[in-house]
């Protein structure tokens, strides 16, 4: 801890270290300011004997050296200033007045003797015009006998790359300073070094891309021409169509959400309140639009209900049916979506205590009575809740409206358009923030109100004994509503893999095998790409995810509750925003990632550590602290405890974190679309192209392989988390 | 395996916690001062609540006092991390590892420490042999009963051979019989061993049967440290010598302390009585109680009787009876030895009690 022996000793490594630094941070700015001026020079000698010979042609000279050198300014005088017979010719008079201020009259006097020896004079102060930073020189203009200064020059040369450049090296000496200061002191103090240095590690990580990116989106749309302004927020606020997108978005979540949550209750009351027959096969087929790849469902809206829909033009025989717009999106977005509603009122429904119910039956309540008077009402604030959640999902999600939207304006697709298409980042910027408002407002709702309404957490328990609550009648039409949902699933992806093998949807219908061939030729580069950087991020990602759960669940520091919060972050904000954030933060230095693999990297890393350390954190409170005690007791470090104890022991939640990092990475369009380059292209975006060019074969062949890759990964993650099953169980009997 | 014992001492250890919600302080020890001699079994006993574990928690390195020393041997470990100090904990929950079984979990330690295999392998044998699980090597502690899974975290903490073992309720979730068992053999393998022992438990026949030397807790505060005799017979609280075994307390006035300071003379329901021994910190003229464990009190005449009241239980024990008295100064426990022969006062009749005086103790009144 903190004895007076060890903070002298940190006291005095430190200003080592800190004497150390500033001499190398000042011999390289002293090595790089020599070389540029070295440059300077041997550029001005050449501009000046170059100089035209006739003295009538020097008046015109200085205007010919702007011509080719825009960025530097000049100004020529005949003779030496100051001597006599000197005359100012022309070119920018600016600088001569920096020469005739009094105040500068010593270091005037010595640059006339530099150039009357016949020597380039640098001006020792940098001077500035219009705020830019210039290096002045003062050079001679020899004669023919290479004897006197027939003219003198006065060359301002723009600075303001070298001054960036100092200013780049003043500020990674500081931060080179601080991170040794840092890791020495926990080193110095620490009784758990590694736990600090990891800490250290991940605010690093959260700050540089998370915090970071979203204050420089937020700062760049209160920004005009370098000075703050709240104009962005004038044009975003004062648009109309601007103004239609974040209704639109409102809308159509709030349609979606309605119908969401309506299908999932129905889904959820059958499969867990009656005895309806085939609940894992309806369970399983609700789940598959989670997992399913952006764009599949989409596509298959469109192989049905589009412009040459087989169901709209081939069945019905519609010419103008237009599916884009709101009414295909709220029918896609619905379809993808349901399923969250019917997993959380699942668990709602099967944790109400069955005794209630039973309990009002047997007071010869009828089952309609019952259902509306107890069961319902103990459901409301679940359902209220999976309303919400759907709400938000609808808001951000952007695969969905970027195929199918059409006219109609949502805001995640209308900031992409600001961004790519018009090239306007600050309003792209502050669209996607707009979308961060109806978003945080569900979140506050659900935080603030509906958790503590809940009634659910009565007996935690699931009753293993539910009675029927409905009655054959109403069970058959549940059943009934349940297979039609469910049949309206299967044709869907029925129909994805069908596209495979047409030739032209809508209107030639022969099979063939030609698509596969050819996706696979054009989208092989994008898939190995996706499936390298993917794999990548994966073990990143799992590693990352649980070395936050430990450290957030055991360890005690300060600043926690705020690591916390930035660690959880990415997955409150949309996709659209991060992926803006991340263009307008890392598209300049000091971390110009831009165009290279790793800002995709570093992005699946960011948005899937959330859900990864939540599972960390859910299987580490199973586990009893004195096991680690015992470990620690035993002899072992943090890093052999989290390595040899912990991990082990959270394998399970390891493994679920990594194959979803991987899932949801080969399935991410909203941010990466912002971020992929040429090099690394991503294979969602490539079915994106596919569909747009209305090359629906080459989509279905690529989604339905990532409809194969994803049910593949989930296929292995079982199996593996299967095997450590015996581990969870003795665990928590502990 | 016996390792050279060490002492332990803590000087002034005090532990502030500060309570998350009501963000009060709460002094879980308060200036701690004791010391451990090698090789001797010291057991920390109090109520829940009363610090003991969060003193055995700073000896072991799991918490930092906010005041003072620990010294373990001639080292300073007050600031230490658990996995450089040369403690070993039997935590109460045990912590076994359960992805690893019985060798593994014991061998833990000796692979943190880079020994040779051939080594592990005879030195976890032979500590399993200690405590009679070398069948079961080989089976996962979820599949162990309480007792063994017990074993298996006392062999895992001697296996390292620490200088300082630590127990924490070791025995609180077993049985009643099995307890009794685990008892005896730690007291074995302790002595045998020679290794210093601080032990944790809120039993205090637990802490009487086990311990070279009890230390009393209660509320962060040490209230008495001695063997298990002295804590029992010369308390010097009520707290501690109700905490420590059935006793009856009568209301004294104290009239002098005599024979320098040996015994006191009091007056006890109107009656002069001549203090066997006194409490050394009460003081002359302060409110004083007459402390009268339930053997030294017997059934008197009225003559000679000290309270009255009437039997409202009688339990035959069988080398004893325990009588239940009703009295003013509340309920009072009368054992009476060797009771075959004996007329003995049913339910419901008065009674007369009085004591032996030479066994009764003056304590200041609380």
């Amino acid at each position: 801890m903190f004895t007076k022996k060890k903070l002298i000793m940190f006291a005095v490594v430190c200003a080592i270290f800190a004497v150390g630094e500033f001499w190398i941070f000042s011999t390289l700015q002293n090595t790089f300011e020599k070389n540029s001026i070295k440059e300077m020079t041997s550029l001005i000698k050449a501009m000046t004997s170059s100089a035209p010979q006739n003295d009538e042609d020097l008046a015109h000279w200085s205007e010919e050296l702007s011509a080719i050198y825009p960025d530097n300014r000049f100004f020529v005088i005949k003779g030496v200033p100051g001597e006599e017979g000197s005359e100012n010719i022309g070119g920018d008079s600016a600088l001569f007045d920096i020469w005739k201020l009094p105040a500068n009259a010593t270091i005037a006097e010595n640059a006339a003797e530099s150039v009357s020896y016949l020597e380039v004079f640098r001006w020792p102060a940098k001077v500035s015009f219009l705020g830019v930073p210039y290096t002045l020189m003062v050079a001679p203009v020899p004669d023919e006998e290479d004897s006197s200064a027939r003219a003198t020059l006065l060359v301002a040369i723009d600075a303001s790359g070298y001054v960036a450049f100092g200013k780049l090296v003043q500020s990674l000496a500081v931060v080179a300073f601080l991170l040794f200061s840092l890791g020495f002191g926990i080193a110095t103090f620490s009784r758990d070094p590694i736990s600090g240095y990891a800490i250290l590690v991940l605010a690093a990580i959260v700050i540089a891309f998370v915090a970071y990116p979203l204050i420089e989106a937020v700062r760049l749309t209160l920004v005009k021409e370098g000075r703050f302004s709240f104009d962005v927020w004038k044009t975003i606020l004062s648009n109309r169509q601007y103004l239609q997108a974040l209704w639109g978005s409102i809308q159509l979540g709030i349609v979606t959400a309605t119908l969401s949550t309506f299908i999932g209750f129905m889904y959820a009351f059958a499969v867990a309140r009656t005895s309806m027959r085939g609940k894992r096969l309806v369970t399983g087929l609700a789940t598959m639009p989670v997992i399913s790849p952006p764009f599949s469902l989409t596509l298959s809206i469109i192989l049905l209900f589009g412009k040459n829909g087989i169901i709209t033009k081939q069945l019905l025989g519609l010419q103008n049916f237009n599916i884009y717009g709101l009414g295909g999106l709220a029918l896609v977005q619905t379809i993808s979506m349901f399923p969250i509603a019917f997993l959380t009122m699942q668990g709602v429904l099967q944790a109400i205590d069955s005794t209630l119910e039973d309990a009002s039956l047997d007071l010869n309540a009828s089952r309609w009575h019952t259902f509306a008077h107890v069961t319902l009402p103990l459901a409301a604030p679940g359902l209220l809740s999976s309303w919400l959640l759907v709400f938000t999902n609808s808001l951000a999600d952007f695969a969905n409206p970027l195929l199918l939207s059409g006219s109609y304006r949502v805001l995640s697709v209308e900031s992409y358009i600001e961004v790519t298409g018009m090239g306007r980042l600050n309003n792209g910027a502050a669209l996607s923030l707009l979308l961060l408002l109806p978003t945080l407002t569900a979140f506050l709702v659900q935080r603030r109100w509906v958790s503590k309404k809940s009634f659910v957490v009565v007996t935690g328990k699931p009753s293993t004994r539910l009675s029927d609550l409905a009655s054959p009648g109403a069970r058959r039409a549940l059943t009934g509503f349940v297979a039609v949902v469910s049949g309206f699933i299967v044709a869907l992806y029925a129909t994805i893999v069908a596209g495979c093998f047409v030739k032209n949807w809508g209107i030639d219908y022969t099979f063939t095998l030609a698509n596969i061939g050819e996706a696979l030729a054009r989208g092989k580069q994008a898939l190995l790409s996706t499936i390298t950087l993917a794999g990548i991020a994966t073990p990143i990602a799992g590693i990352l995810s649980m070395v936050a759960a430990f450290i957030l669940v055991r360890k005690k520091f300060l600043g926690k509750r705020i690591l916390e919060s930035l660690i959880m972050t990415p997955f409150a904000i949309p996709g659209t925003l991060l992926g803006i954030s991340f263009i307008l933060a890392f598209n300049k230095p000091p971390l110009l990632l831009v165009g290279t693999g790793a800002i995709l990297v570093i992005n699946y890393v960011i948005r899937e550590l959330p859900v990864g350390v939540e599972g960390g954190v859910a299987a580490l409170r199973q586990i009893d602290p004195s096991i680690e005690e015992a470990a620690s007791d035993l002899g072992a470090d943090q890093a052999t405890i989290f390595r040899t104890i912990i991990l082990p022991l959270i394998r399970p939640a390891f493994i679920s974190s990594m194959s979803y990092t991987f899932v949801r990475s080969m399935t991410a369009v909203s941010a990466i679309i912002f971020l992929i380059s040429a090099r690394w292209y991503h294979i969602t975006i490539q079915i994106y192209n596919f569909s747009e060019n209305l090359r629906f074969g080459l989509a279905s062949v690529l989604s339905t392989m990532l409809i194969i890759i994803v049910l593949a990964v989930f296929g292995l993650m079982r199996l593996l988390v299967r095997q450590s099953e015996f581990l969870e169980k003795t665990v928590t009997t502990q | 395996m016996a390792a050279k014992s060490v002492p332990v001492m803590l000087s002034d250890v005090t532990k502030i916690f500060r309570d998350p919600k009501t963000k009060a302080e709460v002094h879980a020890v308060e200036n701690a001062n004791f010391d451990v001699k090698p090789g001797e079994l010291v057991t920390l006993l109090g109520p829940s609540g009363c610090g003991k574990t969060t003193t055995l928690r700073m000896i072991g390195g799991f918490e930092l006092p906010t005041r003072g020393k620990i010294l373990i041997g001639d080292s300073d470990v007050t600031f230490l991390p658990p996995n450089v100090r040369q403690t070993a904990t039997v935590f109460q929950s045990y912590g076994l590892f359960p992805h690893m079984d019985v060798f593994d979990n014991v061998a833990y330690g000796l692979k943190i420490r880079k020994l040779s295999q051939d080594e592990i392998k005879n030195r976890v044998n032979a500590v399993l042999d200690l405590v009679g699980l070398s069948e079961l090597a080989h089976r996962a502690p979820g599949r162990l009963s309480g007792g063994q899974q017990q074993r298996v975290a006392l062999a895992r903490s001697l296996v390292v051979e620490p200088q300082v073992l630590l127990l924490d309720e070791p025995l609180s979730n077993l049985d009643a019989l099995l307890r009794e068992q685990m008892r005896v053999e730690i007291r074995r393998i302790q002595k045998s061993l020679g290794i210093t022992a601080i032990y944790v438990t809120h039993d205090r026949i637990e802490a009487m049967s086990l311990s070279d030397r009890v230390i009393v807790m209660r509320d962060g505060r040490i209230q008495q440290v001695g063997t298990p005799g002295d804590i029992y017979e010369y308390p010097v609280s009520m707290f501690v010598a109700g905490f420590v075994g059935k006793v009856a307390f009568f209301p004294a006035r104290l009239e002098g302390i005599e024979d320098d300071g040996r015994t006191a003379l009091c007056t006890v329901g109107g009656r002069k009585v001549r203090a066997g021994s006194v409490a050394g910190n009460l003081g002359a003229g302060a409110r004083a109680v007459v402390m009268a464990r339930p053997e030294s009190l017997r059934l008197v005449g009225r003559e000679d009787a000290i309270a009255t009241g009437m039997v409202t239980a009688r339990v035959y024990l069988g080398s004893s009876v325990e009588i239940y008295v009703k009295t003013e100064a509340g309920e009072i426990l009368v054992q009476i030895d060797d009771p075959s022969g004996k007329i003995l006062p049913s339910e419901g009749e008065t009674v007369w009690i009085g004591f032996d005086e030479k066994l009764v103790r003056a304590l200041p009144a609380d």
